[in-house]
C-alpha cells in the first residue's frame, strides 16, 4: 500500500472531505495541519508544496512518490493505483 | 438632484497626498496628483475601509486594510475593472474645490 | 461581536462584490455556513478574513492575495473551476457545486 500524507488546514472544508474520502476507503494516512505547526515546519511544508509545483492551497496530498493539490477523487484513485 | 458641494480649499491640497473630506456628511477622498484634483468615495469597494489612510503612487491608490489598488482617475479596481469606487466630478471655483454629488 | 453576527456581516459585505464578478454564494448551505464561520474566526484572531483553505506566510503581498473574496487575484483559475478555491463562491450559473472539480492552477495551464 502506498503511503498517503495529507497536508491540510484545520479550517479547510475540502481538507476534511479529503480525509473522509480516504477514511471511507479504509486507506491509512497521516494528516498534518499546517496551521497547527510552528513557523519553521510551516516553511518546510510550503517549500515542499512549491517544489512539487503547487501553491499554498490546501489540501496537498502525497500518495507514494507523487502529489496532488485539491480535493480530486479521480486524481486520488489514479495516484493510488498507478504502478 | 445634482448639487455642488464645497469639499476643501484648493491651497490645502498637497500634490501626492490623500485628504478626507465630508461635504454634507459624504465620505469623500480628495486626491491631487499630476496637477489635477480627483474626488472619490472614501470607502474601499472591498470591505469599506477608509481610503484616506492608504497610500498613493502616481494615480494608484492603495487601501490600507488589504492593499486593494484603484486608479484615482476613474475609480477602477486594478485587478477587476467590474469593481470600482464611486467618483465625483470636481469643480474648482474661487480657490475652492467643489464636488458634484447626486443627493 | 459574536461570530454569528460577523458571519451575517461578512455575507452582507461580500455579496455586492462577488455579484459584480459573476459569482454567488454556494447553494450548498452547510458548506457556506462552515466556510463563513471559519473566516469569521480567522478574522477574530488576525483582523483579516483570510481564505480558510490557503496558507498564510510571512509575505504580506502573498497574504493579501488570499483575503476573501480573493477572486480578483485568481480570476482565470477560479473561472476555469467555476468556483473559488474554498468553494464559498461559485459561478452564478452553478446549481450543483458538488459536480465541480477542485484542481490546482498549474493543471489549468496544461
Amino acid at each position: 500500500m502506498k503511503k498517503v500524507t495529507i497536508y491540510a488546514l484545520s479550517t479547510c472544508l475540502w481538507c476534511k472531505k479529503t480525509k473522509k474520502y480516504f477514511e471511507d476507503r479504509k486507506v491509512e494516512f497521516e494528516a498534518v495541519d499546517y496551521d497547527k505547526q510552528d513557523e519553521a515546519r510551516q516553511e518546510e511544508m510550503m517549500e515542499e508544496m512549491r517544489a512539487a509545483g503547487g501553491t499554498g492551497s490546501f489540501p496537498f496530498v502525497k500518495i507514494g512518490g507523487a502529489s496532488t493539490q485539491g480535493y480530486d477523487p479521480e486524481e486520488f484513485e489514479k495516484l493510488l493505483h498507478n504502478k | 438632484m445634482t448639487e455642488l458641494l464645497e469639499a476643501a480649499e484648493l491651497e490645502k491640497l498637497e500634490e501626492g497626498r490623500l485628504r478626507p473630506a465630508w461635504p454634507r456628511g459624504l465620505p469623500v477622498l480628495l486626491v491631487k496628483t499630476g496637477g489635477a484634483v480627483y474626488a472619490l468615495e472614501n470607502r474601499c469597494a472591498h470591505m469599506g475601509c477608509p481610503l484616506a489612510a492608504g497610500s498613493l503612487d502616481g494615480y494608484t491608490l492603495q487601501c490600507p486594510c488589504h492593499d486593494w489598488r484603484f486608479d484615482v482617475r476613474d475609480g477602477s479596481f486594478l485587478n477587476a475593472p467590474e469593481l470600482r469606487l464611486r467618483t465625483y466630478a470636481v469643480v474648482i471655483q474661487d480657490g475652492k474645490v467643489f464636488i458634484k454629488a447626486d443627493l | 461581536m459574536s461570530i454569528q453576527a460577523r458571519k451575517t456581516a461578512l455575507r452582507f459585505l461580500f455579496e455586492p462584490v462577488i455579484d459584480k464578478l459573476g459569482y454567488k454564494f454556494t447553494p450548498a448551505k452547510e458548506d457556506a455556513d462552515f466556510l463563513l464561520e471559519q473566516e469569521a474566526i480567522i478574522e477574530a484572531e488576525t483582523g483579516i478574513p483570510y481564505c480558510p483553505c490557503q496558507a498564510r506566510t510571512r509575505d504580506r503581498a502573498e497574504n493579501m492575495r488570499m483575503v476573501c473574496p480573493c477572486i480578483p487575484f485568481h480570476r482565470a483559475h477560479y473561472d476555469a473551476m467555476r468556483r473559488c478555491w474554498c468553494g464559498l463562491f461559485v459561478h452564478k450559473d452553478v446549481t450543483d457545486p458538488d459536480k465541480l472539480r477542485q484542481f490546482p492552477e498549474a493543471k489549468m495551464k496544461k
